[in-house]
């Protein structure tokens, strides 16, 4: 204890004190010191009673021992001041043989203090072993790393927007304090946050409105960011809540002036639309055939005079229709449901109090995506129309008929006046002949010259009826070449409304690749539609079923086309066919016959043929075959 | 000598009229001049002597009974036989009783034209 140095600056001196009665092997002790000497950890050992027994010469370095402090008590070393406890913890683990852990601090230096027991062999622990580690830089950078974390905190949680950072489990692994302020429920995001902490899709910023206590109903953009460090095995997410509720206010207040300006515009136009149905007495509908859906439109329901609220069926709008009509619109019905193409019919109503209204229907068929069929219409109240047009043609035929008598007395007075005239001058003329002749002497000169004026008036009255046929024959016969299909269809525009108002149910069938006819078109399409009309009056009596009228045209072999014409009417006897295309023989009280013997003499101008057969069943056909024009190239 | 003639004169506008009618009536006896419109038949020197007028109702310009009214005006009461092409019954009664002898509707016979100015004559 003279505090001399030994070289090198071990305190192992004292371990032959600790070990008195057993000193070390010299060669042995003199090798482990030395060892203990190289390691740069101190190393003290303390006797049972805490004074020192010795000490390595890393401990002499770094914790200021000399060899002077052995045997003195621990508690007097400077260096161990910071150590209250050590004593007893020393005197615990003498006690237990299980070592034990302290912290240091010696200024600005830190060690881990471990205390082991110290034993020599099996013998019971005679003292302590005491290793300082070193962990002054260690210490240093928690410390920063906690400095850190301090202020990355104190800066989150000054941003006033939430930010949480999420475990891959969704566990809430931080959050700054606006986050826990604004606790809500992240259920909703939980299938997006999965997608993109397996790393299978980048999130989308995405809104969430959400009711906050005392807030009220907020609406914030929320962003995700992963967070990774390379070689770190956890996934975590960073999530950001950006308040955008007075952003998407004003956005709002935008929109909403946009959405009433279009409700506006909307129940503006919604309410012109009411006001011309009801104006024009229109009614629109929906049809959805798969399911026989029916929308109507109010104004329908006003038509059809039921309540707004009674569903709309096929079956109700069949107790409105008017009895003769019902087959007409099963037959309607049934085509729409095939066909899916447009159509327009009109039919009668009979209301309960046993009025009739006549509605005017148009259909426009509609597919969605799945192929179903919808269809799209319009039905017009036409009613004061049909009743006037019936009046109206009423008043024409009967004007009609009195303008034909009356151009025919008037023909007539005038073709008298005519001849009458040259007539009045032959009767005298011969008269005074006669008397010239019979007078003595004869004046013959005198009756020359009246014969010669007879002849003359004769010749003059003769030119009158020259007249008056050249008045009535038609002026020239037009040669054209012809598309039968074309004036056809002409015709039938002509014809339409006519045969809907008698409920015939026309059905085209023109051929594709007809060629053209050679002839005055005007003149065929006469034919046409006195086989139409001709159809259409056969039909009348039909009450039974649909009336049908089929036109069809086809080409035939040997260079002609063909256009027939095929009613379900009442039928004619087979033995009176041919009689029916005689000049005036007529089944009918307003005479048909001369319209069929104008049309047969008209289709024989084009070298043509006319002719009627029975049906199979109800009704006739009436055919006209032309040929075709040589120069229309199809053929 | 022969009594003088009567004269009846012929108001129409159908030429061949004019050319027939006046041979027939000097076959009959009667003097005949022919004309071809109310307004030519006014302005000639025969209207005094006119003992008959046949008078065509239906002429261009002045028809045959606005003659018969501008005859009445003038105070010349020449009995008239009114010839027409048109069977106008209607207006018959109407032409009577204005004063006209007779109307003849065209063609008409010779006897019944003898009659009908022998008629006017009396």
């Amino acid at each position: 204890m003279t505090g001399q140095p030994v070289e090198p600056t071990g305190g192992w001196t004292g371990f032959q004190a600790v070990n008195g009665d057993e000193p070390v092997a010299g060669a042995t002790a003199t090798d482990l010191i030395s060892i203990l000497d190289t390691v740069e950890v101190p190393i003290v050992v303390l006797r049972r009673d805490f004074t020192i027994a010795g000490f390595n010469k890393a401990a002499a370095d770094v914790l200021r021992l000399s060899p002077s402090d052995i045997g003195r008590a621990s508690r007097t070393i400077s260096v161990f001041a910071g150590l209250p406890r050590l004593e007893e913890q020393c005197s615990q683990v003498i006690a237990s043989g299980v070592e034990s852990r302290t912290d240091l601090r010696d200024g600005d230096r830190s060690f881990v203090i471990r205390i082991s027991p110290y034993a020599k062999g099996d013998r019971q622990v005679t003292g302590t072993v005491l290793t300082f580690t070193n962990v002054t830089a260690f210490r240093a950078s928690i410390d920063q790393v906690i400095y850190e974390r301090e202020c990355t905190k104190a800066i989150l949680n000054a941003v006033a927007d939430p930010v949480v950072v999420l475990s891959a489990d969704q566990r809430i692994h931080s959050g700054n304090r606006a986050f826990y302020t604004m606790f809500f429920e992240l259920a909703s995001l939980r299938t997006r946050l999965n997608g993109m902490l397996a790393g299978t899709r980048a999130f989308q910023p995405v809104e969430v409105d959400h009711d906050f206590p005392g807030e009220g109903r907020r609406t914030l953009l929320l962003h995700a960011r992963p967070l990774s460090m390379p070689g770190h095995p956890e996934r975590r997410v960073l999530v950001t809540f950006e308040d955008i509720t007075a952003r998407k206010q004003a956005e709002a207040a935008n929109d909403l002036r946009a959405i009433a300006e279009r409700k506006d515009g909307l129940r503006r136009s919604e309410a012109f639309l009411a006001e011309a149905q009801r104006l024009s007495l229109t009614g629109s509908f929906s049809w959805r055939v798969s399911t026989d859906e029916i929308t109507w439109s109010e104004q329908l329901y006003r038509i059809f005079e039921f309540d707004p609220s009674m569903p709309v069926t096929l079956e109700l709008i069949g107790t409105r229709v008017h009895p003769e009509d019902t087959l007409l619109l099963q037959d309607m019905i049934e085509r729409a449901r095939g066909t899916g193409t447009d159509f327009e019919y009109e039919h009668r109503l009979r209301m309960p109090d046993g009025s009739i209204k006549y509605l005017h229907m148009v259909a426009h068929g509609t597919r969605d995506e799945d192929g179903r069929l919808e269809y799209i219409g319009a039905v017009q109240d036409v009613t004061a129309r049909r009743l006037s047009e019936q009046a109206l043609g009423k008043a024409q035929s009967e004007l009609a008929h009195v303008a034909r008598v009356t151009a025919l007395s008037t023909l007539t007075a005038s073709i008298a006046h005519e001849v009458n005239q040259p007539l009045s001058g032959i009767i005298t003329n011969a008269s005074t002949c006669l008397r010239m002749l019979a007078a003595d002497p004869p004046d013959v000169d005198g009756a020359r010259e009246t014969a010669r004026r007879t002849i003359r008036d004769g010749n003059r009255a003769s030119d009158v009826i020259k007249r008056v046929r050249a008045l009535f024959t038609k002026k020239e016969w037009a040669t054209e070449s012809v598309d039968l299909n074309e004036a056809t269809r002409e015709v039938v525009a002509l014809l339409l409304s006519e045969l809907q108002r008698n409920r015939v149910m026309l059905q085209s069938e023109l051929a594709h690749d007809l060629p053209a006819v050679t002839g005055d078109r005007v003149q065929l399409q006469q034919v046409v539609l006195n086989l139409l009309r001709n159809a259409s009056d056969a039909m009348v009596d039909v009450h039974d079923r649909p009336r049908h009228l089929l036109i069809s045209t086809e080409r035939e072999d040997g260079d002609h086309v063909r256009l027939s014409v095929r009613d379900n009417g009442v039928g004619v006897d087979p033995q009176d066919i041919d009689k029916l295309l005689d000049a005036f023989y007529t089944t009918k009280s307003d005479g048909m016959g001369i319209g069929l013997s104008v049309s047969r003499s008209i289709v024989e101008r084009h070298h043509g043929l006319l002719w009627a057969e029975p049906n199979d069943g109800p009704g006739v056909t009436f055919s006209i075959s032309i040929p075709t024009d040589p120069e229309s190239g199809t053929s | 000598m022969m009594p003088r003639r009567s004269l009846v004169s012929v108001v129409d506008d159908d030429e061949s009229v004019r050319e027939s009618l006046p041979d027939l009536l000097r076959q009959f006896g009667f003097a005949a001049e022919a004309f071809s419109s109310a307004e030519e038949f006014l302005a000639s020197d025969v209207v005094g002597e006119t003992r008959c007028l046949l008078l065509d109702i239906a002429m261009p310009g002045m028809s045959g009974p606005d003659l018969q009214q501008e005859l009445t005006r003038r105070r010349q009461a020449i009995p008239i036989v009114f010839i027409t092409a048109y069977g106008e019954a209607s207006v018959l009664p109407r032409l009577l009783a204005r004063g006209a002898a007779q109307c003849l509707v065209k063609p008409f016979s010779e006897a019944a034209l003898l009659d009908a100015v022998s008629a006017a004559l009396k």
